[in-house]
């Protein structure tokens, strides 16, 4: 057999049978460093989910995406439509930090944090609870519909339904508040459009968790398809060490492999049983493969029980495979982190210089300036004041730029309530010894009932040319 | 070189099926990024309130969900016609498509 790595690719379609008959997997029941790893995973990201949406925060839940208000309630920031940045600069980040794991870590993603995986984990947990392990299910599967049988189906069918729903629930209560969703629905009341949102997640989880599985991630995932471009041959990977490994054959426990002719794997096919996605590990790096690690626990517990070393499956770099050394420090993973500081960092610091006030002057497009009594030039603006702030505040406005520069209106209190957009006429008037010519000016609009409330904006102010 | 096999109606089935699903589910995926680049850009009162008057009485929630679902039938056609095209297209040399490598 030759030691050569075989690298499968996507395979090539071919006219009938265009798709392999998606066969069902079952997925043995595994315990080792890295099933204890992914079940961690798996209760602190489910626990997040489940739980932050209950969370409150000044009397309000505290992570609420707020469609029907259009505002977004994150701990104690509220952020609106105009803030669109904060969003964007967030999915920028979430996608950066994807790139740079996955080139330093491989498929972690995948492995441990994809709802896709933790959702599966859930299900297979109630699966393996209701009908038992990989034999039994199989065995269920092929057996005669028994009032056992049925029990045991049932069941697992019960509780599915049972989680997707409160996953629905939960899902659709980030973006209405989940409290006035749970009175909804306890006395009946809750409205059509939040039915249909919540039974669809339902669907999806169900349908995602329960029966698609690892289809999810071979035919419907884009990342599963470009993550290799992430790859090079210092990212860690999941691999079969065939050298040490071939030829594989079965050999007595305790026994030496090499005079017998064999290598260390006993092709006991644990490692295959294990696979959420069915794949022989053996056969080289798969884009099939989720990382999950499951066999590489399979196998080196098989090892310990052989007496020969652990680590015949590893994570691995390609580098490290074939002899050479890996580098962590490399050009793709500085330029990854770098990004991601940059990114990070603008986020931090907008967000902690975020002033919940936005100003846009407008020049009246009328009129370039007007005389009026007293030797003076007027110039008309339209203000835009906008409050991103959770109250309603006052304001008062004031010009400087020119000696004497006056705001003639509004003089009163500017009130904006929260998230509103108010339009309003302003009027600033200079002497005219002062005012000939174009004048750069600075608008300041200053809430009086909080100090820290302060916006400047550059504005124009025309005179007559001198 | 023989012709293909006659494939059985489960097969064609199975891809029929999975056709379906190679032009919904892009489709989704590009409407879920649609309705957010678009409802935080617009409010969908602002449209119903400028819009025909068989709009008036919806609310934001329908906006939205309308919303989503227009930019989800935009995303299945064009997704359908590109599939459409693979489908009918003719093979390259080897009698398949271009395989990823």
């Amino acid at each position: 057999m030759s030691t050569a790595r075989v690298v499968r690719v996507p395979e090539a379609e071919t006219p009938s049978g265009f798709y392999a008959a998606a066969e069902k997997i079952y997925p043995r029941e595994i315990r080792g460093r890295f099933s204890r790893l992914r079940q961690g995973a798996v209760v602190l990201l489910l626990g997040l989910f489940y739980g932050i949406a209950w969370l409150q925060w000044n009397g309000r839940q505290a992570l609420l995406f707020d469609l029907p208000a259009r505002k977004f309630h994150v701990f104690g920031l509220t952020l609106w439509p105009q803030d669109f940045l904060y969003l964007a600069l967030l999915l920028i980040i979430a996608a950066l930090s994807l790139f740079f794991f996955t080139a330093l870590a491989g498929r972690l993603w995948c492995g441990y944090a994809c709802p896709q995986t933790v959702w599966t984990e859930l299900y297979t947990w109630i699966e393996q609870w209701t009908e038992g392990p990989r034999s039994r299910r199989m065995k269920l599967d092929r057996g005669p519909w028994t009032l056992q049988k049925l029990w045991r189906k049932g069941l697992k069918q019960l509780l599915w339904l049972a989680l997707a729903a409160y996953t629905g629930f939960t899902f659709v209560g980030y973006f209405t508040p989940i409290r006035t969703l749970g009175t909804q629905i306890a006395s009946l009341t809750l409205g059509p459009w939040a039915s249909f949102w919540i039974f669809l997640y339902s669907l999806a989880t169900y349908g995602n968790a329960g029966f698609l599985r690892e289809q999810v991630c071979k035919y419907m995932c884009p990342y599963a398809r470009f993550q290799s471009a992430m790859f090079d041959k210092n990212t860690l990977i999941i691999s079969y060490d065939q050298a040490r490994g071939e030829p594989r054959g079965a050999r007595r426990r305790g026994s030496a492999p090499r005079p017998q002719g064999l290598g260390d794997c006993i092709d006991c096919t644990l490692c295959v049983q294990v696979c959420p996605t069915g794949i022989d590990i053996r056969q080289g790096l798969q884009y099939e493969c989720i990382a999950c690690g499951a066999c590489i626990d399979a196998c080196d517990d098989v090892m310990d029980k052989m007496g020969t070393p652990r680590g015949l499956i590893r994570y691995t770099t390609e580098h490290a495979v074939h002899g050479t050394a890996t580098h962590v420090l490399r050009v793709r993973i500085l330029v990854y982190a770098a990004l991601l500081i940059t990114i990070a960092g603008a986020l931090v610091y907008s967000l902690a210089t975020r002033t919940p006030l936005i100003l846009d002057v407008i020049r009246d497009r009328n009129a370039l300036y007007r005389e009026v009594a007293g030797e003076r030039i007027e110039n008309a603006y339209t203000l835009k004041v906008i409050n991103l702030d959770e109250r309603p505040h006052s304001y008062r406005l004031a010009a400087s730029g020119i000696v004497q520069l006056t705001v003639m209106a509004p003089t009163g209190l500017i009130t904006a309530p929260p998230g509103a957009v108010s339009a309003l006429p302003a009027r600033l008037q200079a002497p005219a010894g002062a005012a000939a010519g174009v004048h750069r000016i600075v608008l300041t609009l200053s809430a009086v009932d909080a100090p820290r409330i302060v916006v400047h904006e550059n504005a124009r102010f025309i005179g007559p040319t001198p | 070189m023989s012709p293909a096999p006659e494939p059985s109606p489960a097969s064609r089935w199975r891809e029929r099926s999975l056709d379906v699903a190679l032009v919904l589910w892009p489709a989704f995926l590009a409407a879920c990024a649609a309705s957010l680049l678009f409802f935080a850009a617009v409010d969908p009162v602002l449209l119903r309130d400028a819009g025909p008057h068989w709009l008036a009485g919806l609310d934001r929630e329908a906006g939205y969900a309308l919303g989503f679902f227009f930019f989800w039938g935009v995303g299945a056609i064009a997704s359908s016609l590109s599939v459409y095209l693979i489908r009918t297209g003719h093979r390259t040399a080897g009698g398949a498509p271009p395989a990823a490598s």
